[in-house]
């Protein structure tokens, strides 16, 4: 019995009808196929938060469902969100270089944020926030426009590319054919980035069928369950140029760690960022393992605070831990500048 | 959990999930000893390689046969969009000049209108010092007269 209306669940394709992403916004900047979408909270107490998304993922999963949001949890403590969404590049983008987006598209943004905040509720400075590569892209610009924010969180964001793990091992110059697959596909295929991850952990697919199975009763469950697989089915390409400089700069020759990350004709030094940082690991994290996003500490300027929370690289999106931590870092934010005003 | 007329396929459920358990940590060894096997690795690579190739030799005949036939091909149509996002590039660039200059004439604004301010408040200090003069002026003039007076009779 259990077992048919499981099957019938399946057929009826529960990932299709999940609705995410629900939480009204607006979008008030694009560029090429990304665009800035602002979040405006009921009362507006705390400084704006501007959230740089990873390339490689739709923005949804800061704002998977009602209950279930990032997005959410920053409104209701008072914090406008402006959250880059780096949208579905075309063939035309594999020639799109990482220094146009770390230089241009990601500061564009942030000013672009920061204009917009000022407006409407006359803020002067902006907190940031990055999630996995967008982390990496956002600590790439701010090593090189430190004006940009006050303070920044890094969720699950890798920096020390030795340390991730399987990942690394795959990612391996001598095993890992990059200038073939840019050159052949143009832009990283999101179905090749889905079976990669997939094949992270082989038995991962299977437990989570065996995860519904076990929770089948759970309606909530269900509701989450039905959203994730939505989600998780929607991978991005990766602008091909941007995504041959990246693996070769990060994995292949963990430039982030010694600042050999040559951008434009700048290397990118992250100890010239000295605006305080707080880092957001993820204990059972298989693709930013917490020694990989931890290694912030020992290249970052300024000073460095680190946090271990319950979960996986993508379930502390979903889970109850994130959104505390995170809620906890901007109301701190709120303290220290009470302070500075009262100095 | 022990089997009760209620759930009669406890023990059903418990074994399987043990079952599963071991099927998991099985798999997961094994999987484990391929996918970090540089040997694998090399030939998953290779496979990797010869598909990239291959999808570019599909790419580029069908470019070929569509410039044989005179017709737009895949590759034209990338070009025009990759320099119409130039152009909005470019568009963008020239906005943020527009917004920092916009910037700068605001701070100049600020300045010109804080000097005026400051001009105003200093004309209202002297405003206030003349009035404070004047009315010290008044007071010895309504005290002159006496003297004056006085040095009528002198005339006189």
């Amino acid at each position: 019995m259990r077992a048919t209306s499981f099957a019938k669940y399946l057929m009826g394709s529960p990932a299709r009808s999940a609705k995410i992403g629900q939480t009204p916004h607006s979008i008030i900047h694009r560029e090429n196929k990304a665009t800035l979408r602002y979040f405006a909270p009921v009362n507006a107490t705390q400084v704006p938060v501007f959230i740089c998304m990873p390339l490689i993922n739709t923005w949804t999963i800061f704002d998977l469902l009602p209950g279930r949001s990032i997005v959410g949890a920053l409104l209701a403590e008072g914090a406008p969100v402006y959250l880059l969404d780096w949208g579905r590049p075309g063939p035309e983008d594999k020639d799109v270089r990482a220094v146009e987006l770390i230089d241009g598209l990601l500061p564009r943004a942030m000013d672009r944020a920061l204009r917009h905040a000022t407006r409407e509720h006359a803020a002067t400075e902006l907190d940031a926030v990055g999630y996995c590569v967008g982390g990496t892209f956002l600590a790439a610009s701010l090593a090189r426009h430190p004006h940009l924010a006050r303070r920044v969180a890094f969720v699950a964001t890798p920096i020390d590319f030795k340390a991730s793990g399987r990942l690394a091992i795959w990612a391996d110059e001598a095993t890992f054919p990059l200038d073939d697959v840019v050159d052949g596909f143009g832009n990283f295929p999101a179905a090749l980035m889905k079976s990669s991850f997939a094949w992270l952990r082989p038995t991962g697919q299977v437990a989570k069928f065996k995860g519904l199975w076990d929770r089948f009763e759970d309606e909530d469950f269900k509701v989450l369950w039905a959203a994730m697989e939505r989600w998780s089915s929607d991978n991005i390409d990766f602008p091909g140029e941007c995504y041959r400089e990246y693996v070769r700069a990060c994995y292949f020759n963990n430039a982030l760690m010694d600042g050999s990350w040559v951008l434009g004709n700048e290397a990118t030094d992250l100890s010239k960022c000295t605006i305080p940082a707080l880092v957001l690991a993820a204990t059972g994290d298989h693709i930013v393992p917490p020694a990989s996003a931890s290694a912030l500490a020992q290249v970052w300027g300024g000073h460095v605070e680190t946090q271990v929370i319950k979960g996986g690289h993508v379930g502390i999106s979903i889970g109850k831990h994130l959104p505390k931590a995170l809620v906890a870092w901007i109301a701190s934010g709120a303290e220290s500048a009470d302070m500075r005003a009262q100095a | 959990m022990p089997t009760t007329p209620e759930n009669p396929f406890a023990d059903f459920d418990r074994v399987s999930s043990e079952l599963y358990g071991q099927w998991e940590r099985g798999m997961t060894s094994w999987w484990d000893q391929v996918l970090d096997n540089p040997a694998f690795l090399g030939t998953m690579g290779n496979n990797l390689s010869a598909a990239a190739r291959a999808r570019q030799s599909y790419e580029t005949a069908v470019d070929e046969s569509l410039e044989k036939a005179h017709l737009p091909t895949r590759a034209d149509l990338v070009r025009v969009a990759r320099i119409a996002t130039l152009l909005e590039e470019k568009l963008l660039t020239v906005e943020d000049q527009l917004l920092a200059t916009r910037d700068k004439l605001e701070a100049v604004e600020k300045q010109a209108l804080l000097a005026r301010i400051e001009a105003a408040e200093t004309r209202l200090e002297l405003l206030a010092k003349l009035t404070e003069m004047d009315a010290k002026l008044d007071v010895m003039t309504t005290k002159k007269p006496a003297a004056r007076k006085s040095r009528a009779k002198k005339d006189s």
